[in-house]
């Protein structure tokens, strides 16, 4: 007996060993740092995020290999318009977040003036991992930024909810439309629901951008209009604000309650988790938020279900995935620290790191893998033509501006559909 | 039965250490905690009093901030003139001051926008930060100060202190509301927010708002809220993070949380009571409290301690058992020999013993025939006392082996103990008929000073052993002589004693002198020998510091000779010469012849040599042919052709009647007695001749008076004497008692020492010549009765001889009982020759 306990107790620890070796061995090949490990300094990244736990536990995981760097992450106030001053600061950070949209935009030379070239091989970043169409070379063949998660809009939807009243998750209009009545009619005040409070966020961007999208793609001849904020552009947003409408008017969308979510992130979640709401619109950006915000609903905790976030279908065909930049990441070549800044982002760009904070993060990968998280699975169900990249369809900042301004608009009823066409280009915040 | 034992042994141990480290890990752990719930109060406490520092700061900063503000307000300044107010009071170049109006939340800063030389202009707009200013108290009033903020100015994140100020609008000269901010770069603080103490400089601190928000970040602190962080890396329950959270922003305390990199840390908080909402964190990691290592260190020593411990006990136990198993292997063969020994010492005490009680039989049965009794009586006694022998050396040899074997050197007669030697091995020589000589050479020194006893039993051990393994027909030859010594005062012994007997081998030579050794030989299987007498032997030769060597060889002989440096008595002979006397000696032992010779001269004695008893005869047929006999004729008994006693048949039949002739021979003169007397000898002087003995008998023979060296026969001045005998054992008392009325002299018990001493205190003077002591008795012993006696107030009493008569023989107790004022001791059983020389010598002293 004692002889096989030794024999048993032998055998784990050398697989023990073996695992531990081979967990090393895979690390040091993923991974050889360039510098010296013992380098003490500081690297900041600034952005948008009020939260960023997903790029936080990458800071961890590098310094497991430079234990004495001290990386920070901050959401400075006003960003877009202060980041050029902060840029220019005494305390200038190391990375900044950016977007497409910055080009063009008056506002982000200072920014864009920062930027690093990434493409640059000898900082050894990966960027063949990340799906070309995610990446924004400008005009001199530069990559100012590199993608860190992808965008997509969808819906939340409670599947316990569906199995309860005995429906199916709705893949078309049609279905979408039998649903809501369906649910209305089981006394669910707002079959669906979402943020409605300001335009930012809101769920009325989220039902009409994926259909503008798909009718500039279908119509390429009216994207220059529309990029230029021509009036004649504005038919490109009717089907989309159309069918929002329809949604609103039939009572499927109660903005009444809606108005009760105070903000598009947190309260987004704790409401769905409440449990009585069979959709919630949102975009990925707030799917990221549930897997840790389901200990922290008291509701969720107790009476916890099986949700998953699905394309919105708001045409016969079914709904759109945006594959789209969220966030970007740019090194501010003016830095203290660059080095160790580059020596980061060689870190991070990889498909693992990538596919790890993505996943982390529960947002969707920006990497080739375009490996989802079993909550956003019914994205890989969706064909490649119901595929749409803004930047590969060549959308610029002030459209989605545009659209999401007007959306909110209309949804909200400050103005008609009507107007809202034939006056594209004309609304502001 | 060992291994189960040393398992047993290892089991006791391993639970031992296992109780022991139970107790070192359950009082460590009670330390640790003891020492971790004290670093957390440490800790608690430099918080807090960091909490004070942080109020004076911010209060001091507010201070400056009111002190513009109170300028500003007194002076109806526009906007940009109370910033050049400002910027002209204020030339630290690493803080800033924003006049902000309230209602364009624009105005101007004291610094220019970054990479721009003239641009003062500052906005607001789009910070949720002044919109709603009503947080700002009135003028001196309380601390204001914003969250963390971006400074549109610097793009740096800082924190403001604000007033409300009352401004002139440049326009319509209307006085309106402003806002003074004095802005402080979060870097500048954060440099200076550390914990004074040196245990604590790499811990963080920060300064959360109302939402958790972080005023001040440190470095560990992740996310954008410490709730946030908090929830990111610890996963309670809701209820207990919003109990937490409830605490934290209204209690001074602690608690313990897991930070981004998985370490448990002490979290200390305590609101900043200088501002609304605000709370003092810190954040150390456990770890680095120090709360483990020293108590892990100590219960790993104590491990290692008592682990190694384990092992040597183990080694030590495994080396002790190991001896052990050694010791018993000897152990167990000195168990065998002694159990041999014993078995042999039961045939060899039971033979005397068969022939003491048998002989006894015997004479009981024959009381009529007197003759059969007295030669019953002397077998008896003769088995007596080499039943004697035999305890004595049993109980010698437990002295040796205990090393207790001590010497009591006193005053005695060399030819005495020749005399003794003689005694004790005639009856041996005589029963096994061997050719038997003792010769002296030079022995001038008659009296010595030693342990009289022990030399004996040195003597005696050697010429019995070769006595008793010398076949029938062999010879045994001693040779004693006396040769000067280094020493001065000493003279060199050389006793050698040399038979024809069975021999040693070499291999027994080299353990002869271990007790228990007998040399076997099919031979010799019927000889009685305890096996011990050679080992006691050498003992006491060491301790004496002499030496003992042996020459052997099987089947040719022994030699063994001893060699003492002895000192020399005070007390020697008188001056002995006799003049003008011709003696001839007759002996067939040339070496004999000439010693006796020698020392027949050395008295003044003209001494003539004959071999032969017939060349004896043709000397004094001569000397008588001549007219001149010999005065004295000394012949040897055993002689070939003619002995002694023919030889003297013949002197007397053919030269003189009365020539006076001595018979001298190593042998039992009762043998030869009647013989000798009728063939004409006139006396008997034994072997060897000494030259006192000499002295004496040739003086006897020539009518010549002489000082009688020694009584013999006439024991009339013991008549009349009456002792006191202490003897607790009746048949003791009546033995001694019945041997001294023999002798006329009269006895008196006293059955203890208590009672002895109560008879001497109340006796009359003289009532007692002297006193037999016994030493072991009930009530009162024998040393305890001396030294009582001794201080008796009656001088007579006091100093009445006492004799100790024990059957405590060893020297030791001899001087024992001479320490404890005793005057002699008689060792039991007694020797009534022993008893009557001692009482002479007591009577000699006091007559002295």
């Amino acid at each position: 007996m004692k002889k096989k306990l030794c024999t048993i107790r032998t055998t784990l620890l050398v697989i023990a060993s073996l695992a531990l070796s081979s967990q090393v061995m895979a690390e040091s090949e993923d991974f050889q740092p360039m510098l010296d490990t013992d380098t003490s300094c500081e690297i900041t990244v600034v952005g948008t995020y009020s939260n960023f736990e997903a790029l936080e536990a990458e800071f961890d995981s590098f310094n497991d290999f430079y234990p004495n760097v001290e990386l920070s992450y901050l959401k400075p106030d006003d960003y877009n318009n202060l980041l050029g001053t902060i840029l220019e600061s005494n305390s200038a950070p190391n990375i900044f977040f950016s977007g497409p949209w910055m080009f063009g935009n008056e506002q982000y030379t200072t920014a864009i003036d920062h930027m690093e070239d990434l493409s640059d091989p000898e900082l050894g970043l990966d960027l063949e991992c990340i799906r070309p169409s995610l990446l924004s070379y400008d005009a001199d063949g530069q990559l100012g930024m590199v993608p860190i998660f992808a965008r997509n809009y969808g819906m939340l939807v409670n599947k316990d909810l569906f199995e309860k009243e005995g429906l199916q998750v709705p893949t078309t209009w049609e279905e979408l439309l039998a649903v809501c009545e369906a649910f209305l009619s089981k006394g669910y005040e707002s079959p669906m629901m979402g943020y409605s409070a300001d335009s930012s966020g809101c769920l009325m961007n989220i039902l009409v951008y994926p259909e503008v999208l798909a009718a500039l793609a279908d119509h390429p001849e009216e994207l220059q209009a529309a990029n230029d904020m021509e009036t004649s552009a504005g038919e490109c947003m009717r089907g989309g604000l159309e069918a929002m409408m329809q949604l609103i008017d039939k009572g499927y969308i109660n903005l009444e309650k809606c108005g009760e979510i105070s903000d598009n992130y947190t309260e987004v979640i704790l409401r769905f988790f409440e449990g009585d709401v069979p959709m919630m619109i949102c975009t990925g950006d707030t799917v990221s938020g549930t897997g840790k915000r389901e200990s922290q609903s008291e509701a969720f905790s107790k009476a916890p279900f099986t949700y998953i976030f699905v394309p919105i279908p708001l045409s016969e065909t079914g709904g759109y995935f945006v594959d789209s930049p969220s966030v970007e990441f740019s090194v501010n070549k003016t830095c203290d620290n660059l080095d160790m800044t580059n020596e980061f982002m060689r870190f991070l760009i990889t498909r693992e790191e990538l596919n790890k904070m993505a996943s982390v993060k529960r947002l969707v990968t920006p990497t080739t893998d375009l490996s989802f998280d079993s909550v956003y699975e019914p994205f890989s169900q969706v064909p490649a033509e119901r595929v749409l990249s803004p930047e590969v369809i060549g959308i610029k900042d002030p459209l989605a501006v545009q659209v999401r301004i007007t959306a909110y608009l209309v949804g909200t009823g400050a103005v008609t559909i009507d107007e809202a066409v034939s006056k594209y280009g004309t609304f502001e915040e | 039965m060992s291994r189960l034992k040393i398992s047993w042994i290892v089991i006791a141990n391993i639970a031992l250490m296992g109780v022991i480290l139970a107790f070192v890990a359950l009082y460590s752990s009670y330390e640790r905690k003891e020492n971790y719930r004290n670093q957390v109060e440490h800790f608690v406490n430099s918080t807090i009093a960091m909490e004070q520092v942080t109020g004076n700061y911010l209060e001091g900063e507010q201070r400056i901030c009111d002190n513009w503000a109170q300028y500003i307000n007194s002076r109806e300044l526009t906007l940009e003139e109370a910033a050049d107010f400002v910027r002209a009071a204020h030339a630290k170049s690493d803080t800033s001051v924003h006049v902000i109006d309230t209602e364009t939340l624009t105005g101007f800063s004291t610094q220019p926008v970054a990479n721009s030389a003239d641009n003062y202009e500052v906005s607001y707009k789009r910070m949720d930060l002044l919109g709603d200013g009503s947080w700002i108290a009135d003028l001196g009033t309380a601390i204001n100060i914003t969250r963390t903020y971006t400074n549109p100015i610097s793009g740096e994140q800082s924190l403001a202190f604000c007033n409300r100020i009352t401004v002139k609008d440049a326009e319509t000269g209307e006085m309106k509301q402003a806002y003074l901010l004095r802005v402080v770069p979060i870097s500048n603080l954060q440099e200076k927010w550390v914990f004074p103490q040196e245990e604590y400089e790499n811990e963080d601190i920060s300064i959360i708002d109302t939402e958790s928000n972080y005023v001040i970040r440190g470095h560990s602190f992740k996310n954008a809220s410490f709730f946030e962080f908090y929830k990111s890396y610890n996963q309670p329950g809701i209820s207990v993070q919003q109990q937490l959270f409830e605490k934290i922003l209204s209690e001074t305390g602690s608690f313990t949380m897991l930070d981004s990199r998985g370490r448990e840390c002490i979290a200390a908080h305590t609101p900043l009571t200088s501002t609304k909402g605000w709370v003092l964190l810190s954040l150390a990691p456990v770890s680095d409290l120090n709360a483990n290592a020293e108590n892990w260190t100590l219960v790993g020593v104590i491990t290692f301690g008592l682990l190694l411990l384990l092992v040597m006990d183990f080694i030590y136990m495994h080396s002790f058992n190991k001896k052990l198993r050694v010791m018993a292997r000897e152990a167990g063969a000195a168990n065998k020999a002694k159990t041999d020994f014993l078995s042999t010492m039961s045939h060899d005490i039971r033979t005397p013993m068969n022939a003491i009680i048998g002989l006894t039989t015997i004479a009981e049965k024959k009381l009529d025939d007197q003759e059969a009794v007295a030669e019953n009586l002397r077998k008896i006694s003769l088995a007596s006392n080499h039943l004697l022998t035999l305890i004595n050396d049993i109980l010698d040899i437990s002295k040796v082996e205990s090393g207790k074997l001590n010497m009591s050197p006193m005053t005695f007669s060399i030819v005495e103990t020749v005399q003794n030697l003689m005694n004790l091995s005639q009856p041996m020589v005589k029963e096994k008929n061997i050719d038997f000589n003792f010769r002296i050479n030079r022995m001038e020194k008659e009296y010595l000073y030693a342990d009289q006893l022990r030399l004996n039993q040195i003597y005696i051990n050697i010429l019995s052993n070769a006595i008793k393994y010398t076949l029938p027909g062999g010879s045994v030859s001693v040779d004693l002589r006396e040769e000067e010594c280094e020493r001065e005062g000493y003279i060199k012994l050389i006793y050698c004693v040399s038979d024809t007997g069975i021999g040693m081998s070499p291999e027994f030579m080299e353990k002869m002198y271990q007790p228990f050794s007998r040399q076997t030989d099919s031979r010799v299987n019927s000889i009685q020998g305890t096996g011990l007498g050679l080992a006691i032997t050498r003992q006491m030769v060491e301790l004496m510091d002499g030496t003992i060597d042996c020459r052997s060889e099987v089947g040719e002989g022994t030699t063994f000779i001893i060699t003492l440096e002895l000192p020399v008595a005070e007390k020697q002979l008188e001056e002995m010469k006799i003049d003008d006397v011709d003696v001839l000696i007759a002996d067939d032992d040339p070496i004999l012849l000439e010693t006796a010779a020698d020392t027949l001269e050395s008295l003044g004695v003209r001494a003539e040599m004959a071999r032969t008893g017939m060349e004896a005869l043709k000397m004094a047929r001569q000397r008588h042919e001549s007219g001149k006999d010999y005065d004295v004729i000394i012949l040897d008994w055993k002689m070939p052709e003619m002995n002694g006693v023919e030889t003297i048949s013949r002197i007397r039949a053919e030269i003189s009647a009365d020539i006076p002739i001595l018979l001298t021979s190593a042998y039992d003169w009762s043998d030869i007695e009647d013989a000798a007397k009728e063939a004409g000898a006139n006396g008997f002087i034994a072997k060897p001749l000494f030259r006192s003995k000499l002295y004496e008998k040739i003086n006897e023979l020539l009518g010549t008076e002489v000082k009688s060296l020694e009584q013999e026969d006439d024991y009339s001045d013991l008549a009349g004497m009456n002792i006191l005998i202490a003897e607790d054992n009746v048949v003791n008392w009546k033995i001694i008692s019945a041997m001294l009325s023999m002798f006329g002299i009269t006895t008196e018990r006293a059955e203890n020492g208590r009672i002895c001493v109560e008879k001497m205190a109340e006796a009359e003077e003289g009532s007692y010549d002297l006193i037999f002591m016994d030493v072991q008795m009930p009530e009162m012993n024998g040393l305890d009765a001396t030294r009582s006696i001794r201080e008796l107030d009656n001088k007579w009493a006091s100093s009445i001889p006492i004799i100790a008569m024990t059957a405590d023989a060893f020297s030791e107790n001899v001087a024992e009982c001479l320490k404890a004022g005793m005057n002699g001791h008689i060792a039991k059983p007694i020797d009534l020759s022993i008893v009557i020389k001692e009482i002479r010598r007591i009577k000699e002293e006091q007559g002295k």
